[in-house]
């Protein structure tokens, strides 16, 4: 599968890269406007991300922000919600509120830091991408 | 104000040196020493409440933000006539584990740094009251000035007293 | 990541939510038992429930409570679909409270950050066989059997919790090599490889090892320094590492997280500074190597890792699974409900208090600033906005002081559950009665009572009141019944535990104190009733002779007149041989606020429950009595009360003296009343009652103390204890 990754934490990032380089090829952005930018050049590209790793907090454009921005691009081109890319948020910030917030916006998943990869890996099982 | 400088002062406490801090206060002429750990804060002595059919040295209660704590007329609790209070009147917040007690001085003097091997016994022939050597652990100098070192414990709670207490 | 605890908001949500839930099941458990049966109200609120719970588990991943959640969620989901009747209402509940202790016991689990580990195999197995049975029922009936669980309208989401921080450890690693060792670099690679097994994050510097072959001379005059992430210690790493060639020697340090991201934001910049002491705190290199080219950027680094990591995943994982759809099976997670709770740590809600009374003082100090008593001075405008000013600070007073306040309810209701589980073990039939659940006391006050409560409930089943068989010999036709009664009496709330059973042995207590030897002097028949009763409080006094598994009665009561002397409480035994026993807790509205009314005697003021002031009155020297010994009284319409001058009883200097100049108040406590001389009424005002320090020992008569809107601090005068 193809996995964008959003982090601009340094350790946080080659964290990531490290934990899914092996369930498939990984494209990596130091911020949230990256991402965005990245999901739009794989879409045109006809090659969309199957799962997105967005920090939240990021400079330029904050986790929230990308995760709206993806879903609106996926709206306006009528991408069938089942074939959306899974947004997973990975975040030290783990109040409800925060959470919630996230789920509205139409993450799948949430993952508090420090990434607990076993759960993690079983929710990219449960999600049908490994 | 006060309040700061000890705070100040408590971060340079933190330093691993043999030399402790003391808060110096007067009262009936002497200069005494309580160590700054068991200080709080300093405050001025506002209204407070008396209680009926307590120790004569227990003033009664002050509000401290919302806290109720008893205050203590360290002269009265040295057997001697108390001054009459006044707005400037100094009140040292002390706290040995739970308790917090203020304690009514005659005035603030300082901070000393007192080596442990510069402390001595007690004096014992001394112009202090009975009642006050009772409370007093050492004697500590700074240059020429003699400190009369208290045992906080000792000053809130005599032994003697709460056995006799006890007995009753 | 240090060592604290990860407090986790998310997680935090999850337990208080559950808990909630799982109170409300149990609760319209133990409502139901009687009736035998759960109306259609329960069946959806159960389900609804569970749905919940499955749902949010299953965000949080604790697969154990979803499964067992979600079966229950079936049964009751068959039930309100299918309105089966005469369902095994007993068997059922049996199972509910099992569900609901397995998933409390998974939320203990939770809290402490140990695994959800527990095995709910066995009870999805009775459930499964439970809701066989009733689906048998209904399809006996002919009817088709119920539909699966409803189908999901919402996608799964899920929420993955941190680890736990302290699994993992960071550590920093220094290898030097022989200065002749040929291929330091691939000596090195070799380390990095070994320990890549353990590894959960691994960083290098040099970082080019394998491509560029110059680096061995790097690595030989500056040595090699990997960071790294792991849970092994450092004796497995060690061993790890020294198993190759040539190392010379190794530095192994455990670092802090902060030290590693440190070295990781080092190693990203392009200077290497590999000459820096190892442990020293690491800053921004400076250092400037020659013959050595700039270091592989981040870039660089994470090709490799992921270079790196692909031949691992391959090896390990030949078969790479293509996407598959999307589980369509998942049940849908309930959320979005609006949350009408919000849980506040105590202590700040306690900052919060002490801060208001801050600004209560400071607002004062501010509307009686002797600045404004200039002469001549217009304060109409200043006036107007004070008061505004004392009006919100006043309510905010009130809002902090109802936010702590709590009815008792959630306390009665666990009792319920105690009383069922206990008169069920030990095969007694009794009913609980409760009253006056909404009574409301502090918080920190109920944390502190429900365990004595408990107590006193078990002592009550298991030795209060008898056995079916001997209540039908002794004919008593009632059934067993406890009463469990919160109200309050003048500043007090009472919380009393009574039942019907046997009562207390007066002969058998005065025989056991006797054998202890705590009569002392006085021979039996001195002792009252109350000071009888008064031992079974005694630390190891105990009557029973046999101790059960649930209480040893006396074992447990100095613990519980212990705990509710914590609060400054007492505990009031009655009881009737033969008729039953009540057990009342008296504790005093700490914190609470109640009604108070100030007055004040010689410049002291005081202040006492209004509600139990019957009036005040001014009273004319001819109403006075007095006799002979000094003792007196007034007559007020007919009536002849005790007189206590509180300037005299105190001992207060300067208090009025002539009784048409002061104010008489009559109070009343239970049945009696007296009258109270004070100098003059100050006012009325809520209150909230704080302990006297316990640095001043306790004085007759007051019971605390409490802040006035000045910030002046008003003694609190206790009724009951004057009248003793």
């Amino acid at each position: 599968m193809r996995i964008l990754i959003a982090e601009d934490d340094f350790a946080s990032r080659k964290f990531m890269l490290k934990f899914l380089s092996k369930y498939g090829e990984c494209d990596v952005t130091v911020d949230g406007m990256e991402a965005v930018d990245a999901f739009l050049m794989a879409l045109d590209a006809d090659m969309p991300y199957d799962l997105v790793c967005l920090d939240i907090m990021m400079p330029t454009l904050d986790g929230y922000q990308a995760l709206k921005a993806i879903r609106d691009i996926e709206e306006s081109r009528n991408i069938p919600e089942d074939e959306q890319s899974k947004i997973i948020m990975t975040t030290a910030l783990n109040e409800g509120a925060n959470v919630n917030k996230a789920f509205e916006l139409g993450c799948v998943a949430y993952a508090g830091k420090p990434i607990d990869q076993v759960k993690f890996e079983k929710v990219l099982r449960n999600l049908g991408l490994i | 104000m006060e309040e700061e400088k000890v705070q100040v002062l408590n971060d340079e406490n933190e330093q691993p040196e043999q030399k402790q801090q003391y808060m110096t206060f007067r009262c009936c002429d002497e200069i005494y020493g309580l160590s700054l750990e068991n200080v709080n804060e300093i405050i001025g002595l506002g209204q407070y409440t008396s209680i009926p059919e307590t120790e004569d040295y227990i003033m009664g209660l002050i509000n401290l933000r919302g806290k109720v704590i008893p205050i203590v007329d360290v002269r009265i609790r040295f057997g001697k006539e108390p001054l009459e209070y006044n707005d400037r009147t100094s009140v040292i917040v002390i706290q040995l584990q739970d308790e917090v007690v203020g304690l009514i001085v005659d005035g603030i003097e300082g901070v000393v740094n007192i080596a442990r091997d510069e402390i001595l016994p007690p004096p014992s022939v001394s112009n202090l009251t009975a009642q006050a050597r009772k409370y007093v652990f050492g004697i500590g100098r700074e240059g020429e000035e003699v400190k009369l070192l208290l045992d906080p414990y000792k000053l809130l709670h005599d032994p003697q007293e709460e056995q006799e207490q006890a007995a009753e | 990541m240090g060592d604290d605890m990860i407090t986790d908001g998310m997680l935090d949500m999850f337990i208080f939510e559950t808990e909630q839930g799982l109170e409300n099941l149990e609760n319209i458990c133990l409502e139901s038992k009687d009736v035998g049966e759960f109306d259609d109200d329960h069946v959806n609120e159960i389900f609804r429930i569970m749905h919940t719970i499955k749902g949010a588990s299953a965000v949080m991943m604790y697969q154990n409570i979803t499964t067992l959640s979600h079966k229950l969620e079936d049964v009751f989901y068959f039930i309100r679909e299918s309105k089966p009747e005469k369902i095994p209402h007993a068997e059922l509940l049996d199972y509910i409270f099992e569900v609901s202790d397995f998933i409390t016991g998974e939320l203990e689990k939770i809290k402490e950050g140990s695994e959800t580990d527990g095995n709910a195999d066995d009870l999805i197995e009775q459930l499964d066989k439970y809701l066989k049975k009733i689906q048998g029922g209904k399809a006996k009936a002919g009817e088709k059997p119920a539909a699966p669980a409803p189908a999901p309208q919402e996608k799964q989401r899920y929420y993955i919790a941190p680890v736990a921080s302290d699994d993992s450890k960071f550590y920093l690693i220094y290898i030097t090599y022989a200065n002749d060792t040929d291929m330091a670099n691939i000596k090195a690679y070799i380390a990095v490889n070994a320990l890549k097994g353990i590894a959960e994050d691994i960083l290098f510097t040099p970082s080019d090892i394998i491509s560029n072959p110059d680096s061995a001379n790097v690595v030989l005059e500056f040595g090699f320094r990997i960071a790294l992430q792991t849970v092994e210690d450092a004796n497995h790493i060690m061993e790890l590492v020294n198993a190759s060639a040539g190392i010379e020697n190794v530095e192994i340090h455990e670092c802090t997280s902060d030290d590693f991201i440190a070295f990781c934001m080092e190693a990203q910049s392009p200077v290497s500074s590999a000459g820096e002491v190892l442990t020293a705190p690491v800053e921004q290199p400076t250092i400037l190597v020659k013959d050595q080219k700039p270091q592989a950027i981040a870039l660089t680094n994470e090709e490799e890792a992921q270079k790196s990591n692909e031949k691992a995943s391959e090896e390990k994982q030949p078969e790479k699974p293509a996407s598959k759809p999307a589980a369509k099976k998942k049940p849908a997670a309930k959320k979005g409900e609006t949350q009408s709770f919000i849980s506040v740590n105590i202590k700040k809600m306690d900052l919060l208090m002490d801060l208001i009374g801050e600004l209560v003082i400071a607002e004062a100090v501010v509307l009686q600033n002797p600045d404004l008593k200039v002469p001549g001075l217009d304060l109409t405008n200043f006036q107007k906005s004070a008061a505004q000013l004392s009006k919100i600070t006043s309510e905010l007073q009130d809002a902090i002081m109802a936010m702590r306040m709590m009815p008792l309810k959630n306390t009665f209701q666990k009792m319920n559950r105690i009383v069922y589980d206990t008169s069920k073990k030990l095969g007694k039939d009794i009913e609980l009665e409760v009253i006056g659940e909404d009574t409301e006391v502090d918080k920190n006050i109920i944390e502190h009572i429900s365990d004595p409560l408990m107590h006193l409930i078990r002592n009550s089943v298991d030795h209060g009141i008898e056995s079916n068989e001997k209540r039908a010999e002794l004919g008593k036709l009632e059934k067993g019944k406890i009463t469990l009664e919160a109200k309050n009496e003048g500043g007090q709330v009472w919380i009393s535990v009574s039942d019907n059973g046997k009562g207390l042995r007066k002969a058998d207590i005065l025989e056991k104190a006797k054998a202890n030897g705590l009569l002392g002097n006085r021979s039996e028949k001195d002792f009252t009733e109350k000071e009888i009763f008064n031992f079974i409080t005694l630390p190891g006094f105990s009557t029973k002779k046999q101790v059960t598994e649930y209480s040893g009665r006396g074992v447990g009561m100095d613990v519980v007149v212990k705990n509710i002397q914590d609060v400054g409480g007492v505990l009031d035994i009655e009881s009737e041989e033969g008729a039953g026993s009540t057990m009342t807790m008296k504790i005093p509205l700490t914190l609470a606020i109640s009604d108070g009314m100030i007055f004040s005697v010689s410049g002291t003021s005081f202040v006492t429950a209004t509600n139990s002031v019957k009036e005040f009155i001014r009273v004319s020297s001819k109403q006075l009595i007095v006799e002979p010994d000094g003792e007196e009284y007034v007559m007020i319409r007919e009536e002849c009360y005790p007189l206590i001058r509180l300037n005299r009883y105190y001992h207060l200097k300067n208090g009025k003296e002539n009784i048409e100049e002061g104010i008489v108040i009559i109070l009343s406590h239970e049945e009696r009343q007296i009258a109270i001389f004070a100098d003059e009424l100050i006012g009325e005002q809520e209150i909230v009652v704080k302990p006297i320090p316990a640095y001043i020992k306790k004085v007759k008569g007051i019971s605390g103390c409490t802040q006035l809107g000045d910030g002046s601090i008003s003694l609190i005068l206790d009724t009951g204890d004057l009248l003793k």
